[in-house]
Parts: C-alpha cells; sequence; structure tokens
C-alpha cells in the first residue's frame, strides 16, 4: 500500500497541481494501516528514496505537494526546457513580489514585465498567453496567489506568493538571487533583508 | 477617484476624506446612502492597507526599471544591435536572443527546490497515473490482445503476395515457353539456355526454380536430348492426359549448379 502510495504521488506531482488527501485515499489506501500511517511511511520512503518531501500545505482541506529535499548539486539541472523557462519567469515575479512588499497590484506587475518584453494581451514567443500563465497554470499550481481587490472597476487583482512558492523557495534565496542580478549586497536593502532574516 | 492621490505618502487626502464622511453620515436617514457608506469605508480601507505597505518600504525602496535591465543583461541582451524586425517586440534598446529565458530558468533551478517530475522511461500505454495496479494489468491485457490481432492479419496478407508472386512467375515462364514453341514447334530449348541468366546467378536459380513448378505440374517436360543434355518443352494438353494416366511416368531429377559451374 505504501509503495503504491509512493508511486501514485509520484506520477500526481508530474502537473505540479496539489493533491488531495481524498484523492489518495480513494485511489490507493484501502482497509487495513489507518490512511495517516500510510500516508507518514510514502513520505519517509519519499524523503529517503528520492529525496523528496511531502508537505501539507493547506490544513483544512488536507492537500500536499511535493518538493526537492536534497542540497543544490553541480552541473545541469536536469528538466525540459519549457519547464525551465517558465521557472525563469516564476522566479522573476516572486522577486518583484517579495522586493515590493509581498503584495503587488496586477496593474504593477504587468508595468514591470512589460520592461522584459512580456506583455498581458500578446502571445509571446516563449510564454503564449502570458496572462493564462499566471492567472491559471502558476495559480492551480499554488506557486502564486491571486485575490480580487473589492469594488475596482475594472477588477483588479492582487498577486502574493503562493503556498508552494513559500516551500520551494525562501525570501533569503530570493533577495539573494536579486542581489546577484543587481550585482549588490543583500544588506543594501535593509528591510527586506532583516525580513528574509527572519 | 484619486486613488493615486490617496496613496502618496506625503497627502492627508485620506484622513480628510474619512472625516468627510463621518460628518456626512449623520445626516444619513436612507439605507442606501448607508450602503454607499459602508462601501466607501471598504475601499478607504484598503487603500489605508497600501498606504501601510508603502511605509514600510519606504526605507528600502526597490527600484523595479533597474532590476529589469539588471535582468535583460543577465539574459543576454545585446544593445548596441537593433533588429529590423517586424515583431515589435524587440523595442529600442536592444536585442533579446532566443534562449534568453532559457539562460534565466537556469539560473531559477539554483533558488527554487522543485521536484524533477516522474516519467517512466519507456512510457506507457496511457498518461494516467497507475491507480490501482489491477487497473494497469487490465489496461495491458487489452493491449496485447489488440497486438495480436493485427499481427496475424499482417502476416497473411504477406504469405498471400508471396504466392501470388510466385505463381505469376511460373505463368510467365510458361508463356514464354510455348511462345517460343509456337514459333518454332520443332525445337525443344536446351534447359540450360532457359533457365540461365547470364547477369545473375541468382536469378538463375529463381528461373530453375519456376520452371520445376511447371514440370511438377505437367505443363512442362524435360528430356534428354541426343548429347545428354536436358531440353524443356511444353505439354501438349492432350499428350498431359496421358502422362497422368500411366503411373510412376513422372521422375524426380536433382540438378545441381554452383556458382563456378554456373560461371
Amino acid at each position: 500500500q505504501v509503495s503504491e502510495l509512493v508511486q501514485f504521488l509520484l506520477v500526481k506531482d508530474q502537473k505540479k497541481i496539489p493533491i488531495k488527501r481524498a484523492d489518495m485515499l480513494k485511489n490507493v489506501i484501502g482497509s487495513g494501516i489507518p490512511y495517516s500511517e500510510v500516508i507518514n511511511r510514502a513520505g519517509r520512503t519519499l524523503q529517503q528514496v528520492f529525496g523528496l518531501q511531502l508537505v501539507e500545505i493547506d490544513r483544512k482541506r488536507h492537500t500536499y505537494i511535493l518538493i526537492n529535499n536534497l542540497p543544490r548539486a553541480e552541473g545541469q539541472y536536469l528538466c525540459r526546457d519549457k519547464e525551465k523557462e517558465k521557472m525563469g519567469l516564476l522566479l522573476v515575479i516572486l522577486s518583484f513580489i517579495f522586493m515590493k512588499g509581498n503584495s503587488v497590484r496586477d496593474g504593477a506587475l504587468w508595468e514591470f514585465l512589460n520592461l522584459l518584453r512580456v506583455y498581458p494581451g500578446k502571445q509571446h514567443r516563449v510564454f503564449g498567453d502570458v496572462r493564462k500563465l499566471l492567472t491559471e497554470e502558476f495559480t492551480r499550481q499554488k506557486y502564486l496567489e491571486i485575490t480580487p481587490i473589492p469594488l475596482t472597476d475594472p477588477p483588479e487583482f492582487n498577486y502574493q506568493w503562493g503556498p508552494r512558492a513559500e516551500n520551494e523557495t525562501s525570501k533569503k534565496d530570493v533577495l539573494n538571487f536579486v542581489a546577484k542580478i543587481q550585482g549588490k549586497d543583500p544588506t543594501f536593502w535593509a528591510s527586506q533583508y532583516s525580513e528574509a532574516e527572519a | 477617484e484619486n486613488r493615486e492621490a490617496m496613496l502618496s505618502s506625503k497627502s492627508n487626502r485620506l484622513t480628510e476624506a474619512l472625516e468627510e464622511a463621518n460628518k456626512l453620515f449623520d445626516g444619513v436617514c436612507h439605507a442606501r446612502e448607508a450602503a454607499l457608506d459602508a462601501q466607501f469605508l471598504v475601499i478607504a480601507s484598503n487603500i489605508g492597507k497600501e498606504k501601510a505597505n508603502e511605509l514600510h518600504l519606504e526605507m528600502s525602496a526597490f527600484d523595479s526599471t533597474a532590476f529589469a535591465e539588471d535582468l535583460l543583461t543577465f539574459m543576454g541582451i545585446n544593445r548596441t544591435e537593433v533588429e529590423e524586425t517586424d515583431d515589435s517586440e524587440d523595442a529600442p534598446g536592444g536585442f533579446l536572443p532566443s534562449d534568453a529565458w532559457q539562460t534565466m530558468g537556469e539560473e531559477a533551478t539554483k533558488y527554487l527546490r522543485r521536484a524533477p517530475t516522474f516519467h517512466y522511461m519507456m512510457g506507457s500505454f496511457k498518461s494516467e497515473p497507475p491507480v490501482p495496479k489491477q487497473r494497469i494489468e487490465r489496461q495491458r491485457k487489452a493491449n496485447r490482445g489488440k497486438a495480436e490481432r493485427a499481427m496475424p492479419a499482417q502476416l497473411k496478407k504477406m504469405e498471400e503476395s508471396h504466392q501470388e508472386a510466385t505463381e505469376k512467375e511460373v505463368e510467365r515462364i510458361l508463356r514464354i515457353l510455348q511462345t517460343h514453341f509456337e514459333n518454332d514447334p520443332n525445337t525443344p530449348i536446351s534447359f540450360f539456355d532457359f533457365v540461365i541468366d547470364p547477369n545473375s546467378f541468382a536469378h538463375t536459380v529463381e528461373n530453375m526454380f519456376h520452371v520445376s513448378f511447371l514440370i511438377r505440374d505437367g505443363l512442362a517436360k524435360i528430356k534428354l536430348d541426343e548429347d545428354g543434355l536436358p531440353i524443356i518443352e511444353p505439354t501438349k494438353p492432350s499428350g498431359r492426359r496421358e502422362e497422368d494416366s500411366r503411373a510412376g511416368a513422372r521422375n524426380q531429377v536433382v540438378i545441381s549448379l554452383d556458382q563456378r559451374e554456373w560461371k
């Protein structure tokens, strides 16, 4: 049962959409050992065999994600090009959101992305429909959390880090990224630095 | 209205607006007006929140324009060349290479602890999670059945064409033999002259193979001439019947021919 759950989780993780405990129970866990025990054991196997961590990102709705728990390895990261490019865009967006105080309005975000030749209304050579990428894919995967701002007309939205982003990276990592890109020391941005170190 | 103006940290507009709302509320006696007042408060509190946010970062202002410039540099933008394209994406300011986001992505993987996605190396039948195990086996059996059904159909086709080809060849050779005899009824052809292809040993063997069918079916016969060399001639239809009735009229002959002899 445990190995079936492990296999189930690995395959379900392909799309990077959080996995519901209900789905785990429905498809794999039968009777016998209590499911919490099966999930725990599966988590241990994932860590010991694959170096992956099973994280519950929503305690109320019981949804889980898999993240990479291995120390950074040297050399090229093996993943498909399309995936890599999306991660590049994502990191840029997450950095912008953090540096701007953990929450930005969509207008401000697009203004910034335009500087990088990425536009909401225009098909991007690499990313296609970027607005869809952000509002659908990244949101469903829980990298971004988008909330509507009440009583705005036309409707405006707030962009924040989603729980997957919070687990897969940290404010410290992101600040280091920004510092590297700008050739400055992370302490250059004092308040972001103290927030990241907290 | 005037959202940006209210956001400006130097403005007290928000406070003023709130004070005015307070005063107005005293004069309210209709439900609709109260609703408007509530709406106003929601907007005001949102603006208040944003102002608080911006206050927080007043200490460490983040220059997003500079950040964008540095990102483009990192991605390998070429600022000296301005490409002449219809693509208005290449805004003035430089040419962004096609692997720009690849470069960015490569760097990003160092900061994102993303679990590599799991894929079967040899692929699977369906891109569904293998859940539960019984379902996989059922799928596999179904697929195997289909594969087997395809196989016999294919093989049958091949065999048929094989037979047809041979028959056609045999017929063709018979017709050649018959045509020759029509023109020259009394001169049997030397067997070797008939079957040997001076240019191809393999073809010679094939010819002998096809001729053997004719002999087997009694459509042609081989005799030895005065020199002891085999000659071949088509059998006359009447003659065939006679030979069939005679038991043991058919003889088996083994002819061997190797490449040296052929040469």
